[in-house]
């Protein structure tokens, strides 16, 4: 047997289903060789670390803590979205917008004056603007 | 009861059948997660996001295939998206930083007393640069991996889940295989070379340790 040949029959080996007469070969090809050999046993050392792996199980209380999270999810609708929703939805979305402009327009006339007033830096206000030349004055000079 | 008559109950507004479905599913759904993120708090929370999706997608059931199968699908899909966000790195970037820093997260169940420092840090190397090398295989060898090594399931049914035929199934899991027996034998050269410098850093400075 050579090294291609064993390293192909290496994973049935493991799993015990080569035939008599091919395991006895693919073992007598591991005592002999060095390089199979260490791959045979890198393979063994895969298998025990996921075995390992697989005897991890998840706590007790998991159900509880999914069924927990399903009751206080916001999200507990289903992703799909029903045709009812399907025009609800921008018709919602347009009604808040017409609103949020009428208020807007609605805000902005009753606090019109307040905000100019309050936009209007403190030195600026206290200026007497009738005591000021005329720009006009200026540029006919 | 059957899953279907299950679900048919769920979608009719008996939200608590859906204990049902968790309660027989959830060891199948953690262990697949087990399998792409080799953590057990990592598989947990994934277990949980995967079992909500499965709820608020349970409409899109139609049946046409088994309930497990549907589920196997939203498991595989959210595993690997966890995946992406978790790595940036290529494999053996990740390593080489592994063999740096030495200190892997607890993936083993609780080791007993008799376990010693050094043998207890052998079985984490040992198990990081496997799970590095599985990592490293390509999304479609890794999910036939894991579905056939940690879940045990038949060809037939991984190509049920991957909605593709048997035989694609089968040359799939033999390229998995050859590709994984490469990586793991340069994986394990490198931790070998890296042992190796340990053991001659620790019986050089022996005497200062006495
Ligand atoms: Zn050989």
């Amino acid at each position: 047997m050579n090294c291609q040949l064993c390293q192909k029959k290496l994973d049935a080996y493991r799993e015990g289903i080569l035939s008599d007469d091919m395991r006895t070969q693919v073992k007598a090809h591991l005592k002999l060789c060095a390089e199979c050999g260490e791959s045979y046993r890198i393979q063994l050392l895969a298998d025990s670390v996921v075995n390992d792996e697989k005897m991890i199980i998840p706590d007790n209380d998991l159900t509880s803590r999914i069924m927990a999270r399903l009751e206080n999810s916001t999200e507990t609708g289903y992703r799909n979205i029903s045709p009812f929703r399907k025009v609800l939805k921008p018709a919602l979305i347009i009604t808040s917008l017409a609103a949020a402009i009428f208020a807007g327009v609605l805000i902005g006339n009753i606090y019109k004056p307040s905000v100019r007033e309050l936009s209007q830096p403190l030195e600026l206000a206290l200026i007497d603007d009738v005591a000021i030349e005329s720009v006009d004055i200026l540029s006919n000079q | 009861m059957t899953d279907s008559e299950v679900i048919i109950k769920i979608l009719s507004g008996d939200r608590d059948k859906f204990r049902v479905l968790v309660e027989k599913y959830q060891s199948m759904v953690f262990r697949t997660c087990i399998g792409f993120l080799h953590d057990k708090d990592d598989a947990d929370d994934l277990t949980q996001d995967i079992f909500l999706q499965a709820y608020q997608s349970l409409n899109g059931f139609k049946g046409e295939a088994s309930f497990s199968t549907w589920l196997y699908r939203i498991a595989v899909n959210a595993s690997l998206n966890k995946v992406r966000k978790k790595t940036g790195h290529p494999v053996f970037q990740r390593i080489d930083s592994f063999l740096q820093s030495a200190k892997g997260k607890e993936v083993f169940p609780p080791v007993s007393d008799t376990d010693n420092p050094e043998s207890i840090l052998i079985r984490q190397e040992n198990s990081k640069w496997v799970q590095n090398a599985l990592d490293s295989l390509p999304e479609n060898q890794r999910t036939a991996i894991v579905l056939s090594k940690y879940d045990d399931l038949s060809q037939k049914e991984i190509a049920d889940i991957l909605n593709t035929t048997e035989g694609a199934i089968e040359a799939l899991i033999q390229r998995a295989k050859a590709n994984l027996r490469v990586k793991l034998s340069y994986s394990y050269k490198k931790i070998k070379k890296h042992r190796r410098k340990n053991i001659s850093f620790v019986s050089n400075h022996k005497n200062e340790l006495k």
